[in-house]
This record gives structure tokens, sequence and C-alpha cells, in this order.
């Protein structure tokens, strides 16, 4: 479904993402690790057409995404959340939603978006409106439906990323971390969540730090050391090599002596 | 009905019927220059409130919008509303123009401002200079008065009532439109530029492309403000493609308050009738002017309408 090859994104002097190459394919979900700093961010924004890879080549169903911009990426089917939560400040969660429900319409209208605006092809609205309704109930953010993006909690800004990014009707959905900074009850619920949308026939691709929620999610995962693949394999598999707990020990090592 | 929708009601109503009460011509005639004024300014609203872009390039629109109205009908021979549409669609064109310039630029916020601003001082400097065609800085008597209806069922406009009606009508007409724009997927996209544009980058808008239609069709009703406008005065000279009238448009949304369609018509009403009301010499009245707009600024930050409507929302909670 998704191909990667050889992509390199240098930062000036920094090389963050050296010479990565992988497959995802349809129904996988995939984990991807690395301390801080491993270029896991930057490797999913590349694909998402917020970065422009310095070297290498993204291949989606045969097209090149090299070059194309968000906007177009997401249309082609690969929705991504943001590591930080992106928010509309001053809007509503279901506001949110009806933002995030552009594409639906557009492919549900087409041209006939144009009669809106005098009233007509109302039908369009109103299948976005019931999409909203089921990722809102998917995501647990009933309760937040008419809260603005300003009063919500941590867990509910990044719940709402995933929803938005589920309004985009994506085949590929890669998250940043949507685990991170939520309690343990709410990654329960993310865990089910993510097993739901798995379940619809959503492929996934996950970065988290939080080995143990990824490894029981997880069919597969790719460990990031300085930019540079070093595993890709079962979960339980990568987790075990000494090289991969070796990037995580140094990690905290480094953090420990800093500390 | 619900409140806002009432107000909306009650204020048509009482615009309406005001001519009835209302018999001086000086008066009506500042009501039709505040409707016109007003028709401008909420029209930059969507630019400016709606879309979050800083646009210096409005009183241009206006501008040219006036000049290219009369060339329409003076050299080309149209009719007056066949040539406002002329004007309409120049005015479209050098927006798409310098809109794909600033916007493949990704110029933002003062640089946008400033960019959009050097291309309106090139149109005024034109408006000046190319005397054969514009007079120049002396500008253009317009002598023109559109009429309205079928030929041979004309009805001319050519009295301060008949402008009323017709200011009015323009005005309703401009706050129909941008309201249609602005409470549907159109205007979702343009908030959502103005909130966080990467985020609706990823969301699938293509950022580029709904800001050239904004400020498209805020150009283009500032044009039809300015040709008629000019029409009623009679006149127009390249003062009207002015920063100072750019700023004066920014100062009747800012006083209104940006986040509502219709509330920069309270803005234009007040910033036009205030140095009619204030009855000292020249300068004594710039200097209250001046000191109101910064104190309601300053103590009203969204503006009149958004004002009285949290107040009045927080009264009846
Ligand atoms: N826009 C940028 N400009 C310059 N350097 C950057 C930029 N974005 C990331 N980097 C650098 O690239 C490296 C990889 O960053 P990245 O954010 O991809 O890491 P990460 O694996 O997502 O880390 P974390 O776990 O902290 O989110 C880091 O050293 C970071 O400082
Ligand atoms: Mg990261």
């Amino acid at each position: 479904m998704l191909e990667v090859e050889h992509l390199t994104k240098r930062f000036g002097g920094l090389t963050a993402v050296a010479d990565v190459s992988f497959a995802i394919a349809q129904g996988e979900i995939v984990a991807v690790f690395g301390p801080n700093g491993s270029g896991k961010t930057t490797l999913l924004s590349m694909i998402a057409g917020v970065l422009a890879p310095t070297a290498g080549m993204i291949r989606y169903r045969g097209t090149s995404l090299v070059g194309l911009p968000p906007n177009r990426v997401v249309a082609l089917g690969i929705a991504k959340t943001f590591q930080n939560p992106q928010l509309f400040e001053e809007l509503t969660v279901v506001e949110h939603l009806r933002i995030a429900g552009h594409l639906m319409l557009k492919r549900r209208l087409g041209w006939r978006r144009l009669l809106t605006l005098f009233g007509g092809a109302t039908d369009g609205e109103r299948t976005v409106d019931a999409r909203a309704d089921r990722v809102v109930a998917l995501c647990r953010l009933d309760r937040a439906r008419d809260t603005i993006a300003a009063d919500l909690s941590y867990g509910q800004e990044k719940m709402l990323g995933v929803a938005m990014a589920l309004m985009c009707e994506p085949e590929l959905l890669l998250l940043d971390e949507p685990a991170s900074g939520l309690g343990h009850g709410e990654v329960t619920e993310l865990e089910r969540v993510l097993r739901d949308l798995r379940d619809q026939g959503t492929t996934l691709c996950i970065i988290d730090h939080q080995v143990k929620f990824l490894g029981r999610l997880a069919d597969r995962a790719i460990s990031l050391q300085h930019g540079a693949k070093i595993a890709d394999g079962p979960p339980q598999d990568v987790l075990s090599r000494p090289e991969v707990i070796a990037a995580y020990l140094g990690a905290s090592h480094a953090a420990d002596t800093a500390a | 009905m619900t409140r806002p929708r009432l107000l909306t009601v009650a204020a048509i109503a009482v615009a309406v019927m005001l001519p009835l009460v209302v018999k001086s011509d000086l008066t009506l005639t500042i009501l039709v220059f505040s409707f016109l004024l007003a028709m401008l300014a909420v029209s930059f609203n969507l630019i400016f409130g709606f879309t979050g872009q800083l646009s210096m390039f409005h009183a241009a629109a206006y501008g040219i919008g006036a000049y290219a109205t009369h060339i329409g009908m003076r050299d080309l021979g149209l009719a007056f509303w066949p040539a406002v549409g002329f004007a309409m669609a120049l005015v479209t064109v050098l927006s798409a123009i310098i809109g794909t310039i600033c916007f493949r630029f990704r110029l933002k916020a003062f640089y946008f401002a400033v960019v959009t601003l050097a291309f309106a001082e090139m149109a005024r400097l034109v408006a000046a200079n190319w005397h054969g065609v514009t007079n120049g800085t002396l500008g253009l008597t317009l002598t023109a008065k559109p009429s309205i209806g079928w030929p041979g069922h004309a009805i001319a406009i050519d009295n301060t009532l008949a402008w009323y009606y017709l200011s009015l009508t323009a005005l309703a007409m401009t706050i129909v439109v941008c309201s249609r724009c602005v409470h549907s997927w159109m205007g979702r996209c343009f908030v959502a530029i103005r909130l966080n544009d990467a985020l609706g980058d990823a969301l699938g808008i293509d950022i580029f492309r709904y800001k050239l239609l904004s400020f498209c069709i805020a150009n283009a009703i500032a044009a039809i403000a300015g040709a008629l406008y000019a029409h009623f005065l009679g006149y127009v000279d390249p003062s009207f493609l002015s920063v100072d009238q750019s700023l004066a448009i920014v100062a009747m949304v800012l006083l209104g308050g940006k986040g509502r369609v219709a509330a920069p018509v309270v803005g234009a009403i007040f910033l036009t009738l205030l140095p009619h009301l204030i009855h000292f010499n020249a300068e004594v009245r710039a200097i209250i002017y001046g000191s109101i707009l910064i104190l309601v600024i300053l103590l009203l930050p969204k503006g009149i309408v958004g004002t009285a409507a949290e107040w009045s929302r927080r009264r009846h909670a």
C-alpha cells in the first residue's frame, strides 16, 4: 500500500532521517518507535507532505507523494495526527469535525457543492453531520461535543485530533504519539478505538514511546535510532533485540546523567 | 424566532420605513453614503474578519470599480449595469493576479498587508497620472445615473430617495451573499485558514485556493460599492484608492466586530454619521473622532456588535 525507499531528511548539518526504507501493507498496524529525536515525527511528516524529503521516494498505491502538499496527500487517503494537538482554539468539537468533513463533502457532492450556496444539495451536509455523530461516539467525545477547544482536557484534545483525521475517511492513518500524556484509562479507551478502526479496515501507523501499549496492538514494529532504521519485524522480536534495548537504555542513561 | 433574527427583521423594517419619517435630504444623503460604505466594510470582513488576511487592497478595488464603471460607459459604450459588471470582472482578474502573487509566496500578516498596500499605491498612482483616461488628480465628474427595471419600464435612480432604496438593496444583497458564503463549506475553509492554516491543510483544504477565492469575492463586491458611491457622489478621484480609505474600512470592521457578517454595518454607519453629529471645527472634530475610535477599539476588542451580543447572552443565560 505504502512504500518508502531510501528516505532522507537533513536539517542543515543534522540528518533527522537517514536512508529509511520500509513498506506498509493494507490492514496492518505498524508501530514506529525510537528515543526522543530519533526522527519519528520527521518521517511521518514527510509521508504526509508537511516536510519535503531531502532524498528518497514515497509511493502510495503506485503514485509518488513526493512534492505533494498535505491537502493533496490527505485527499488520496492518508491522514495524520499531530504530536502536539493542533486545534482551532475558539471552535467547538462539532465545528472542528464539520471543517474536517471538507473532503467528505467534496467527494460526495463534487460540483454540486455550489448548489449548497443556494440552499440546495442538503444531503451532503447531512452525510457529514451523520459521520460527525458516529466519530464523536467512537472517540468518546459525546460529552465534549459543544465544548470549545480551549476548554478541552489534554486527553480530549488528542482524541479530537484522531476524530478530525477520521472525518477525512483515511485508508491509512498516521498517528504521532496518540497515547503520550494520556491517563491509564484514556490509553485503554484509545486502544479500543484503534482496534475498532483496524476491524473496519483502516491501516494504521503509530508512533509511541509506550512500548507496552504498542506491543499489544501492533502487527509489526519499526525501530529508529539517530534517524536510521535499526529493526523491522514482529513487535516482540524487535523489542527484545539488543540494539533496540541499547537505543532506549542509552537514551534513558543520557537522561539520567543530564538530570 | 431567535433573537439575532428578530433584530435583523427589526433593522430591515426600520431601514425601509425610515424615509417616511426622515424627510431631510441631507440625512438621507448621509445614510446612502453609510449604506454604501457598509457594503464595503461587510465585504472586507470576508477577507479580514473571516479569512484573517489584512488586505490593504480593498480601497483600491473600490476605487478601480468606480473608475472602471465610468470607463466602461464612456469608452466601451456600455449601459450602467453592464459597466458595473465590466468593473467587477476587471477587479476580479486583478485580484486573482495579485492574490496569486501574495499567496503563492505565502505572505502572511504584515507582509501581506505591505505587499497589497504596494499594489494599491500602484493603482492610485496610475489613477493620478493617466491623465487621458482618469483626468489625473482633478478626478472625473460622473453624470450617468443608473436605472432599475426593463427598457421601457425603467425607474431612473435620480433622486436621493431612489438612491436610498437602491443602496439599501445593494447592502442587503451583499449581506445575503456574504452570509451564504460564510455559513457554508466555503466559510468553514475561510475560518480554518484564519485559525490554523497548517491544520486546515492537513484536513484537505487547499489553503491557496480558498484565500484567493475570499480575496476575489471581497474585492468584486468592493468594486460594486465603489461604482455606486462615485455615481451617487457624481465624482471620483484618486483619493478613493488611498491608504486613508483602506484604514477607514479597517476601522469600520473593528468597530462593528469582525466575527459576524453584518456587524461591520454598525461600524460603518457609526463612523459615517459621527463627523456629522459633532459640530465643532475640523481640528477638534478630528481629535474627537480619533479618540472615540481608539477608545472603542481598546475597550471593545470584539466590536460594538460582538460586545452587545456577549452582554445580552450573559444577561439571558
Ligand atoms: N523543523 C526542524 N528544523 C530543524 N531540526 C529539526 C526540525 N524538526 C526536527 N528537527 C530535528 O530532527 C531530529 C528528529 O526530530 P523528530 O521530531 O523527528 O524526532 P522524534 O523521534 O519525533 O522525537 P520525539 O520523540 O521527541 O517526538 C531532532 O534532532 C530534531 O531536533
Ligand atoms: Mg516526535
